[in-house]
């Protein structure tokens, strides 16, 4: 297997020094990173503020350029246009045009993407039902709540239907019913073999959905791994069963005693207050009772589980404008991965 | 049941209108009523006699229909699936939607439509007409350019400061193709700005000039000299050979008699000998007769007349000045002739004057000369007449038409507009490299410089230094500068070396009264093509080119993130 395949992220020994007016090395943000994210996982970039996780994004993206190090995405350099057909963003806040409609916005980075008008507009919609934003499609971005404002971000990430989607902290501002909607919605991006990056304060988040997970302190990689190789504590066991009489803990004590364990913790398990937080949304929704505002998201958009996206997809918009779409557009939805620079990948892993 | 009914269809039609005005066409629904309720009450002014004032509504309404037409025009050019277009047509929205462009805006709408309110009706209808032209497009200019460079720099430097810019560039887009979309956002915004100006201008002078004229002259003057298009010949010597034997015998004299003074700067002896030769050849003594040479006038044959325009001055301060008197030949023919007298032409001194010369007097190789005979009286206490003066540039020349005032108009706006394509270049190159501040100071400074820089560049040249070229100039500086220095005089070294400075910077920056061709429109001379096409190729395409050009080496290179994002 050449080691270019399947490895959408690499970073090997990247540095970042912000230096002032004069040139003088003002703050190191990133020192010495290295990162590899294989294609269909879903990676944890954690750590506190200002621990370089931002700015190591912003490197991935081309928007800044390392000071030392060699970055590869999708097997090209961060600034190569052709790798970016097939990358989402969502950046930690909504920079979003205050006067664009959210359709508008939507129809804007559809534009960036080349996708003909009738694949722009059939996405736009499914997107717009699905981040629960179809009833306040015509209102000016600038008028929405944080949340509502970070569901329009959400959508322009997912335009493209991205074959790497770099989230900075997604569910930010979202109330409990829309970060869990989100939630899904990576877990089936991941199911489907897209790469997602995700960085986040929420470290529930990050267990329940990455498979590897780095955490960043002081602008470099302090530990990095699966969850399980992170999380797991050998040295304990949980035994979980249905509630006990005090008669049979009593017991298990004792059998432990036997064989000379004196530590046993024996506690009622918690539900989780999101679980508890849906559950009393769900009923209240059941109720007919009305809300303002946006919605409750639909169902993920047909596009991004792969119903009716791709060919299907172009095919159904060619109909409804079949001489605006030219062979360069339907490239522009359809067309895989960009070819990657095996040599770059290469160079990359033989120096890590 | 038919209450029911009644009632049934009022809820609809509510529901149906609060859905309109809630829905994404509400704007078109209220302006569109607005603009039929502009036509009402127009139609009421008229109805009422209050000419003037429906006018100015109807202009005011007409300017806002055609803004949004061309708006919705300019939107769907910009229709198409690529990164450029969807850039460009985002600028157009936040153009309109800014708060900053949405006043200049108004200001432009209401200043053209309004300005013939403000006119004084008792002042000659030709100036009138001058004025309007001037104002209406001399203050279209200054604001679509104030207007140009804080939405170039408003839109990039928010974009980077706000960070929209990292979801932008986190597409597949390159840097430059960014700039391009925002460049060509802000042009073809303000080709639609340019087009309503031209077209409410047009409009109000046609108006405005259809008015009452003070008399025949005020309303020929109007037609022929003001609302036309005629080219300008210079006149040329009659005898070239000997003017510049003369002028180079001149100069040879001068370096016999003061070798020294010659020496020290031989291009500023030349150039004040010629420009001396120069206003003595145009001034016609009691004891000489001047003939002037007009060439190239094979096209002006064909209109009846030719105009020869004269800003004649007498040089005896103690005479009356109100009459200059002078008797004229054409081709050697004396003009004009009444009942086989040779009648003489009594003009105002210091004021322009124009004699309207029969095309007939051109000879075959479309060539006019005109000899010019001093008749002025002889002043008490004098034994001779007083000399006239024609000053060299616009004291004498000829003036053909040579096309129509709306042809005319439609060339001065291009070079308006090449122009705004030069600030909005300036505008996203500074906003590509500095933060909005700067970025808006760096672009007034070029905006002014570019309308300053031919005044300035005369007068620099005029005051400080005088040479023939501008090597000639720059060399003597810097030879001022050092002479300046190694005598202590280090003030004046300083001020030489400035001159140096913005010498340099002057001929750098594009000069736009090169192309001054609102100042042509307004006094009724061609904006020709030719400069049209020149002004496209260098103001509205190589500088534009250049600057984003630099912008972009800086763009591309720049971390578009703070360390604190």
């Amino acid at each position: 297997m050449n080691a270019a395949e399947g490895i959408d992220i690499k970073c090997v020994g990247v540095t970042k020094t912000f230096r002032d007016f004069w040139m003088r090395p003002r703050v190191r943000a990133v020192e010495g990173v290295d990162l590899e994210v294989r294609r269909g996982q879903i990676y944890g970039l954690l750590g506190p503020n200002g621990s370089g996780k931002s700015t190591t994004i912003k490197m991935l993206l081309g928007l800044l350029a390392p000071t030392s190090g060699r970055i590869a995405v999708l097997g090209r350099r961060p600034r190569d246009v052709a790798s970016k057909r097939h990358l989402g963003y969502l950046p930690e806040e909504s920079y979003l045009y205050r006067f664009l409609s959210a359709r508008e916005t939507l129809d804007y980075y559809g534009r960036l993407f080349r996708l003909p008008r009738a694949v722009r507009a059939e996405r736009t919609d499914r997107l717009l039902e699905m981040v629960g934003l179809e009833a306040v499609e015509h209102r000016p971005v600038g008028e929405f709540s944080k949340g509502m404002q970070r569901r329009v971000g959400l959508a322009q990430a997912l335009i493209n239907d991205p074959q790497l989607l770099i989230l900075d902290e997604p569910t930010s501002g979202m109330d409990p019913v829309a970060a869990r909607q989100i939630k899904d919605l990576i877990a089936d991006l991941g199911r489907r073999g897209k790469t997602v990056l995700l960085c986040t304060h929420q470290l529930s988040d990050v267990e329940d959905l990455c498979d590897r997970v780095a955490i960043m302190f002081g602008g470099r990689v302090r530990a990095e791994g699966t969850c399980d190789d992170l999380l797991v504590q050998e040295a304990l066991t949980t035994i979980q069963t249905d509630a006990l009489p005090e008669g049979v803990v009593a017991e298990i004590r004792d059998v432990l005693a036997r064989h000379g364990i004196d530590h046993c913790d024996v506690d009622r398990p918690r539900r989780r207050m999101e679980s508890l937080f849906l559950e009393i949304v769900e009923r209240a929704r059941t109720e007919g009772l009305q809300t303002s505002g946006a919605r409750s998201g639909g169902r993920v958009a047909d596009f991004l589980r792969g119903e009716g996206g791709g060919v299907v997809t172009v095919a159904a918009a060619s109909s409804a404008a079949a001489s605006a779409a030219s062979a360069d557009d339907d490239d522009a939805v359809t067309a895989p991965p960009a070819e990657v620079d095996a040599g770059l990948i290469d160079s990359l892993t033989r120096r890590s | 049941m038919d209450v029911m009914k009644q009632h049934v269809t009022k809820i609809d039609v509510t529901r149906a209108a609060r859905g309109w005005l809630a829905g994404p066409h509400r704007w078109k629904i209220i302006g569109s009523a607005a603009a039929a309720l502009a036509v009402v009450v127009v139609w009421g002014l008229v109805q009422a006699g209050w000419l003037l004032a429906a006018t100015g509504l109807a202009g005011v309404t007409g300017m806002a229909v055609a803004c949004s037409v061309g708006l919705a025009a300019i939107r769907g050019l910009l229709a198409g699936s690529t990164g450029i277009a969807g850039v460009a047509r985002t600028v157009i929205d936040e153009a309109v939607r800014m708060r900053a462009a949405l006043v200049l805006l108004v200001l432009l709408v209401l200043l053209i439509p309004t300005l013939p309110l403000v006119l004084d009706h008792d002042e000659r209808l030709e100036y009138r007409v001058q004025f309007l032209l001037a104002w209406a497009l001399g203050g279209t200019g200054l604001i679509l350019s104030l207007l140009t460079i804080f939405l170039a720099c408003g839109s990039i430097c928010g974009d980077i400061e706000s960070s929209r810019i990292h979801a932008t560039l986190a597409k597949p887009l390159h840097r430059w193709e960014y700039l391009v979309g925002k460049w060509l956002g802000i042009v073809l915004f303000n080709l639609l700005m340019v087009a309503l100006a031209g077209a409410g201008t047009a409009t109000f002078v046609g108006v405005l000039a259809r008015t009452r004229a003070t008399d025949q002259a005020d309303r020929d003057a109007v037609d022929h000299q003001v609302l036309t298009a005629r080219a300008a010949v210079a006149p040329a010597h009659d005898r070239p050979d000997e003017y510049e034997a003369a002028i180079a015998a001149a100069i040879r004299r001068l370096e016999e008699d003061d070798p020294d003074g010659f020496a020290s700067n031989p291009a500023a002896a030349r150039g004040r000998i010629r420009y001396e030769y120069s206003w003595t050849w145009q001034t016609i003594t009691p004891d000489m007769v001047s003939t002037y040479v007009f060439g190239g006038l094979a096209g002006a044959k064909d209109a009846p007349t030719v105009q020869l325009q004269l800003k004649p001055r007498v040089n005896n301060v103690d005479i009356d000045l109100a009459d200059v008197r002078f008797a004229l030949w054409l081709n050697g023919r004396p003009w004009p002739m009444a009942n086989g007298v040779h009648e003489e032409q009594t003009l105002p001194s210091l004021a322009t004057s124009v004699l309207d010369l029969p095309s007939e007097f051109i000879d075959d190789t479309g060539t006019l000369k005109v000899t010019f005979a001093n008749r002025n009286l002889v002043p008490a206490g004098e034994t001779r007449p007083t000399a006239i003066t024609l000053p060299p540039g616009d004291g004498l020349r000829l003036l053909y038409r040579t096309g129509g005032f709306e042809a005319n108009l439609l060339r001065c706006l291009v070079v308006m507009w090449c122009k705004l394509a030069l600030v909005a270049a300036a505008g996203v190159a500074a906003a590509a490299m500095l933060d909005f501040p700067t970025a808006v100071l760096l672009s007034l400074v070029i905006y002014f410089g570019a309308l300053g820089s031919g005044f300035l560049r005369d007068a620099l040249g005029t005051y400080n230094v005088v040479a023939e070229s501008f090597l000639a100039a720059v060399l003597e500086r810097l030879r001022a500068a050092l002479e300046f220095a190694l005598q202590f005089r280090f003030y004046d070294a300083g001020r030489m070396l400035l001159g140096f400075v913005t010498d340099v910077t002057l001929r750098v920056l594009p000069a736009f009264s090169d192309y001054d061709a609102v100042g042509s429109l307004s006094t009724g001379l061609e904006v020709p093509t030719r400069a049209v096409f020149a002004c496209f190729a260098t103001i509205g395409l190589a500088y534009p080119l250049l600057l984003g050009l630099v912008g972009w080496l800086v763009f591309d290179r720049r971390d578009l993130v703070r360390p604190n994002t």
